[in-house]
């Protein structure tokens, strides 16, 4: 798509389109609009009504009437705020603008309560792990030697995490090629099956994880391995994330552009080569995203594993045989216990997934998180300098044939060979 | 042997423009990718199909010996022969109620304050936490749950009762009918569940929320803006309308994550088999969490009890994530052709 | 690149993989020992805890064992998906609720493995001082755990404890909402008991009632107590819980009419009255019957003591995942359980096995598969309960077992010993006199520097025998010694908010008030402001 650019005669570097707007010659233009800036007086309206709901609340509740309580001090500020503020709104404005600025400010509400709850469940698990966390025997140790009464010098998980790592692998192994393999299936090959495919891995997504871990454990463990293992809870956890890679893999293989697949053919392009060479490649960020959402919800779920992979404290690197813990599992197991030490342990353990799970998350951002064909700065500078290589080494070879300009569309006949990297 | 392509060429008249056809003979390569590429459908289909099958054959034991009392029985006693998943049920779908009351609100403020009134970076930080946010496992949500929220919740949920207690859901009583005030009456409730599956499923219903009020279309916003209308009057007249798909497939994709929530809710309810209507007291019960309670003391009956549970779960969760797709789905449609 | 991340992916795991595999495979050479894998009880889960560190510390040898409740535990012994499993009582060939009888495919043969009590620990504060010296009758706890007895001030309660002013707070008892061999030990004690109070016969599933709250497993039991909003519970539970978690324990009235906490010492007494199912034909041969232990007449006996046992396979099917090489793993850890083990049992807060049990188990030992016919050398054996050459009727810790103090005895004095996990004392609040139990001369809290702050919680009902009330004024004395965990802080009583009166009114009058004071300005003002422009318009 880029080559377009390289065939006119501006520099893409610098080029940047525009909406050009008509010259409105002498007709007057008003000020622009602002719909969602704020003015310095709405700003002091919000500062000031913000303070006095506090003070209000802080009177009402020290003085004037018998309530107490931080929440309930919490609910009067905040009901006492939002009053005062629509009065202070309403000294100047109509009816309309004080619901919009009422709006406004519960939408804001909302969001602050959302974020600051879900910051605060994060930093409450961080803060109280970190007595645990602090020791480096927590991250280097399994809980083997470690007995019920040992404190937090004792012990640690590296077995649980060495657990999550081994199970988490045998899911991907799993669920990857299937997952992806049948995402292409699905819009590659299509047919009738395709869509009795797509329905049944969707009406899958709603398997609760519990019923996954519940189906492995009636059938493979009592049914097959007749014990509790790493395997049969990596294959929980793959019953579990596998519609949800074929899922989100089926979405952004929707939605590569049908153009660039017609041009691959049009290229003459075999069916294989056209998937291996065009569509995944170009959905290739859309496909690690949705790979590494699967497994951090597959790292995080608890529910599948406590069903199926048993409780050890040593290590087990062997999935076939013997109990392997994961780190969900052995959080909820160390919280079981009431003594604090281990509740401390499990925060300790609850911390370090919850920053291996935001880990993978922010890894996933960082790959992924654009449409197929949706470049960065720099992979578009690093395409159109490729285009532009093509350009002069096509100008070089058809130099004999004085043709400066290399030859459009109906190239392909010619091409025998879409070769796009 | 249609490839899906989204472009439909057009068709000249007269008998002269058969379309040309893509390939006369496979190559053998391609052969081996269709192949390929249908085992992986086969192979999943038939993962899926096993596990739909085995559970249900498996189900189908305890369902024959019960019947349909299999839905009105509140006792779980597998061994006796007299069990139901109305009681189990009830709770799940109790919490499931409650979290929705709590994220709902939240999720649709957040939404608007995301696509409408937050601007530049902050947005753009903002939606990344919520989405970073539908990522932390459950367990942390459980640990929160029962080591800070149920301690600080007690004297809200009492308050509640006192004000409130005319209203039956929220009446804590004994078994004399008594008002029952003690602390020890508002723990492991499904309020404090219901709380906490709530804030679990807050970022998932807000990004879809998001994504749906994002797509309304511009020309409809600016046309508002122009004929004057403050922000929430153009949120009221063109995003919410165009939202409205949006907003209640997130709510049922929501409701079908709360279904199934297991460990935070096994972490902090108190296991009844009673249908208890007073949320606010202790005692409570889910289908997943019975599930993950009695899976292993279970005789081979007793699982094939737990697999009906479970199948009345996931057909329940399975029918309201249809709904919802479907919703989404045509909202979406709807909104794109104005784009 | 998606092949190169997905190549990459893999060929990481696969070489942590086999690089873990590798460092495991060497230890597990270096030993001989093969890791072996059980589930079951936990009641006894603290003592398999602290020996599976010990074993695998000291021999490199590797115990799995996940305490998932003694239903389970027999459940995954008889699906064959673990080596071993722990359990409170035997298989059941008859269930009480009438489910098919459980019947394991393989032979297996039950060890005793750690006796201990089933102890009553509670969260219960007087007047913000918590309270470590509560006594309960047999009758009284059946009572609790049926619902018949539900506010702390019952004066049943009160009658077990004159030197306590029993709050008024309503009972939380907490159960056990899994299958548990606790509930299954309680229930059979209380059945044989009290069967004019607990009605259900012995079970495994503690039916729900009333005010109960329902807890899975042990710790989830003692972890509900233990909270801060756990005021008001009692659970059942094994002693060794209370203790790790820093709670006190009910003193249960014994047959000899005192009020005794489960150590060592009184489970270890109790139980030399246990009766062994020795008939070796029967398939419940080892288990034991324990009539003779609730009433015992030793002054020194806990009445709900009892063994938990370990159940273990003696032969090998094919297809099972047990082998020869685990059953000599499984051998050696029991040897070491029944010998060195018991060392720690009084620690942990269980009790020694005895010698004629760990003779027994012997015999068991010598018929799992692969422990290569060896038993236990009771001349060898450092088992704390004998000696070498003592008759294995004998239990040296039943013999230095010490009697109860005075003040335990059934009456109005009430120790202020602390009990369990909770070593301080509990000042005399009721109006029986208070006594330490280790007869430390001078009975210690006497100094009554009382501030009743008007509970009216009520004076303790009049003792039944003699001994001369030394404190009752208000029947609310506070103590101001320190040696506890706080100091004793009076807690106004408040009134719970019930109507309006004229206070509440006035108090909202003024505060509407202040509200109109902070409002009505600027409003006003805007009105005089709106009126004169429309005066000048």
């Amino acid at each position: 798509m880029t080559d377009v650019t390289e065939l006119l005669p501006i520099d893409p570097d610098t080029f940047r389109p525009a909406t050009r707007m008509p010259d409105p010659g002498d007709t007057p233009r008003g000020a622009r609009r602002n719909v969602r800036g704020m003015t310095a007086r709405q700003h002091f309206d919000l500062i000031g009504a913000a303070v006095a709901g506090a003070s209000l609340a802080t009177l009402l509740f020290g003085w004037f009437a018998p309530l107490s309580g931080a929440i309930g001090w919490v609910v009067v500020a905040f009901v006492s705020f939002l009053g005062l503020y629509v009065l202070l709104v309403s000294l100047d404005a109509d009816l309309q603008e004080v619901i919009d600025r009422l709006t406004a400010v519960l939408f804001a509400s909302a969001g602050v309560v959302l974020f600051g709850a879900l910051a605060f469940i994060v930093v409450y698990t961080l803060t109280r792990g970190l007595d645990a966390l602090t020791h480096t025997n927590f991250f280097t140790q399994t809980m083997q030697f470690a007995g019920p009464l040992d404190p937090l010098t004792t012990g640690g998980i590296i077995h649980a995490i060495v657990g999550t790592l081994i199970q988490i692998a045998i899911a991907l192994a799993i669920a990857v090629p299937l997952g992806i393999g049948t995402a292409v299936f699905l819009n590659e090959v299509g047919g009738r099956f395709a869509r009795f495919v797509r329905t049944v891995s969707d009406a899958m997504t709603a398997l609760p994880s519990i019923v996954a871990g519940l189906f492995v454990y009636a059938a493979v463990i009592q049914g097959v391995t007749h014990e509790r293992s790493g395997l049969a809870a990596g294959i929980a956890i793959t019953v579990m994330m596998l519609p949800i890679i074929i899922r989100s893999a089926d979405v952004v293989l929707r939605l590569v552009p049908g153009n660039l697949r017609e041009a691959s053919y049009g290229l003459g392009a075999s069916r294989w080569r056209t998937v291996w060479h065009v569509v995944l490649p170009t959905a290739r960020s859309g496909l690690v995203t949705s790979v590494i959402l699967g497994t951090a919800r597959g790292i995080g779920e608890t529910s599948p594993v406590l069903l199926t992979s048993g409780v050890t404290a040593a290590m087990n690197t062997n999935p076939l045989s013997g109990p392997m813990i994961s780190l969900p599992l052995q959080v909820f197991d160390f919280v079981r216990s009431p003594e604090p030490s281990m509740v401390a342990r499990g925060f300790g353990a609850a911390a370090v997934l919850l920053v291996l799970v935001l880990g993978l998350f922010m890894l996933a951002r960082t790959l992924g998180g654009r449409a197929p064909g949706d470049l960065s700065a720099r992979q578009r500078r690093a395409v159109q300098a490729a285009s532009r290589r093509d350009v002069q080494r096509f100008a070089a070879r058809h130099a004999p044939a004085a043709v400066a300009q290399p030859t459009l569309p109906d190239a392909p006949a010619r091409a025998t060979q879409g070769d796009p990297s | 042997m249609t490839a899906m392509l989204s472009t439909s060429l057009p068709r000249a008249d007269g008998d002269a423009a058969t379309p040309r056809r893509f390939l006369s003979r496979a190559s053998i390569p391609d052969i081996v990718f269709s192949r390929l590429a249908t085992s992986a459908g086969v192979i999943t289909v038939s993962i899926m199909l096993a596990v739909g099958l085995f559970l249900s054959l498996r189900a189908s034991t305890a369902l024959q010996t019960v019947g349909w009392s299999f839905l009105t029985e509140q006792q779980w006693s597998p061994e006796t022969h007299t069990f139901g998943v109305a009681a189990v049920l009830f709770g799940t779908v109790t919490i499931a109620v409650i979290a929705l009351v709590v994220s709902v609100p939240l999720s649709i403020g957040t939404a608007l304050l995301l696509s409408e009134v937050a601007t530049g970076r902050l947005r753009g930080l903002l939606v990344t936490l919520v989405d970073l946010m539908a990522a932390v496992p459950s367990i942390v949500f459980g640990l929160w749950g029962v080591y800070f929220l149920q301690g600080n919740i007690i004297p809200v949920a009492k308050w509640i009762s006192i004000w409130f207690g005319w209203v039956p859901f929220f009446a804590v009583t004994d078994a004399q009918g008594q008002p029952f005030t003690e602390a020890s009456a508002f723990t492991s409730s499904a309020f404090i569940a219901g709380i906490v599956v709530g804030m679990m499923v807050v970022p998932t219903q807000t990004s879809i929320m998001r994504e749906a009020f994002a797509r309304a279309p511009i020309g409809e916003r600016e046309g508002a803006y122009a004929l004057g209308s403050t922000r929430w009057g153009m949120i009221r007249a063109v995003v919410l309308p165009f939202g409205k798909g949006g907003i209640i497939g997130g709510i049922m994709l929501g409701l079908g994550r709360a279904l199934g929530e297991t460990i935070a809710v096994y972490m902090i309810i108190s296991p009844i088999f009673v249908i208890n209507w007073q949320v606010l007291k202790t005692g409570t019960n889910s289908v997943s969490a019975l599930i993950a309670l009695r899976y292993g003391e279970a005789s081979e009956f007793g699982l094939s009890a737990l697999m009906a549970a479970g199948l009345v779960l996931f057909l329940l969760t399975l029918v309201i994530n249809f709904t919802a797709s479907s919703i989404v789905a045509r909202s979406r449609s709807g909104a794109e052709s104005d784009d | 690149m998606i092949r190169k991340t997905l190549l990459a992916v893999v060929s990481l795991s696969l070489l942590t993989l086999s690089a873990l595999a590798g460092g495991s495979a060497t230890t597990a050479h270096a030993d001989t020992y093969f890791p072996i894998t059980g589930t079951g009880s936990t009641w006894s889960q603290n003592a398999l805890d602290q020996w599976r560190a010990n074993v695998a510390k000291n021999y490199g040898m590797q115990v799995n064992y996940s305490g998932t409740g003694s239903s389970q535990g027999r459940r995954d012994f008889i699906a064959g998906t673990v080596d071993f499993a722990i359990s409170e009582i035997p298989f059941q060939a008859k269930p009480e609720d009438g489910s098919p009888p459980e019947s394991p495919s393989v032979d297996y043969a039950y060890l005793p493995i750690v006796a201990g009590g089933t102890s009553f620990m509670y969260n219960l504060k007087i007047n913000g001082k918590r309270v470590t010296n509560l006594r309960l009758s047999g009758a009284n706890i059946a009572k609790i755990f049926t619902g018949a007895i539900t506010n702390w001030n019952d004066p049943a309660l009160q009658k077990d404890n004159p030197g306590l002013a029993m709050p008024n707070k309503t009972i939380v008892p907490v159960i056990r909402s899994d299958g548990s061999g606790t509930s299954a030990q309680f229930t059979l004690w209380m059945s044989k008991q009290f069967p004019s109070i607990w009605k259900t016969g012995m079970t495994s599933m503690f039916p729900s009632f009333g005010n109960a709250k329902a807890q899975k497993g042990s710790d989830g039991v003692a972890g509900y107590v233990s909270q801060n909003y756990g005021e008001g519970a009692i659970t059942y539970v094994e002693y060794s819980y209370a203790k790790k978690s820093g709670y006190p324990v009910a003193k249960v009235l014994n047959a000899a009419g005192y009020y005794v906490e489960p150590t060592a010492y009184s489970v270890a007494v109790a139980l030399t009255q246990a009766r062994i199912n020795t008939d070796k034909g029967s398939a419940a041969y080892l288990t034991q019957i324990l009539d003779g232990v609730y009433n015992a007449s030793d002054s020194r006996a806990y009445p709900v003591s009892s063994y938990s046992y370990l159940i273990v396979p003696t032969e090998v099917k094919s297809g099972s995942i047990f082998n020869t090489n685990k059953g000599a793993t499984l051998a050696a850890f029991t040897r070491y359980m029944l010998c060195e083990g018991q060392q720690q049992a009084a620690t942990l807060g269980y009790s020694p096995l005895p010698m004629n049990l760990v003779q027994a188990g012997s015999d068991q030992i010598t018929r799992i598969p692969g422990s290569g016919g060896t038993g236990i050398d009771t001349s060898k054996c450092n088992n704390p309960t004998f000696k070498a050459g003592d008759s294995p009727t004998k239990n040296q810790l039943a013999k230095i077992a010490p009697y109860p103090a005075a003040c335990d005895k059934e009456g109005a004095n009430q120790c202020t010993t602390g009990t369990g996990g909770a070593g301080q004392d509990t000042p005399t609040t009721g109006s029986g006199t208070g006594g330490s139990a280790n007869n430390t001369p001078g009975t210690t809290p006497s100094t009554s520097t009382g501030s009743g702050s008007g509970t009216g919680t009520g004076s303790g009902t009049t003792p039944t025998s003699g001994g001369a009330p030394v404190v009752d004024e208000n029947g609310n004395v506070l103590s101001t010694t320190t040696s506890g965990t706080g100091q004793a802080v009076a807690t106004p009583f408040t009134l719970p908010a019930q109507g309006v009166g004229v206070s509440q009114w006035l108090m909202l009058a003024a505060a509407l008030g202040l509200i109109a004071a902070v409002v009505l300005p600027p409003l006003l003002l805007q009105r005089l402001r709106a009126g004169g422009e429309g005066g000048n318009a």
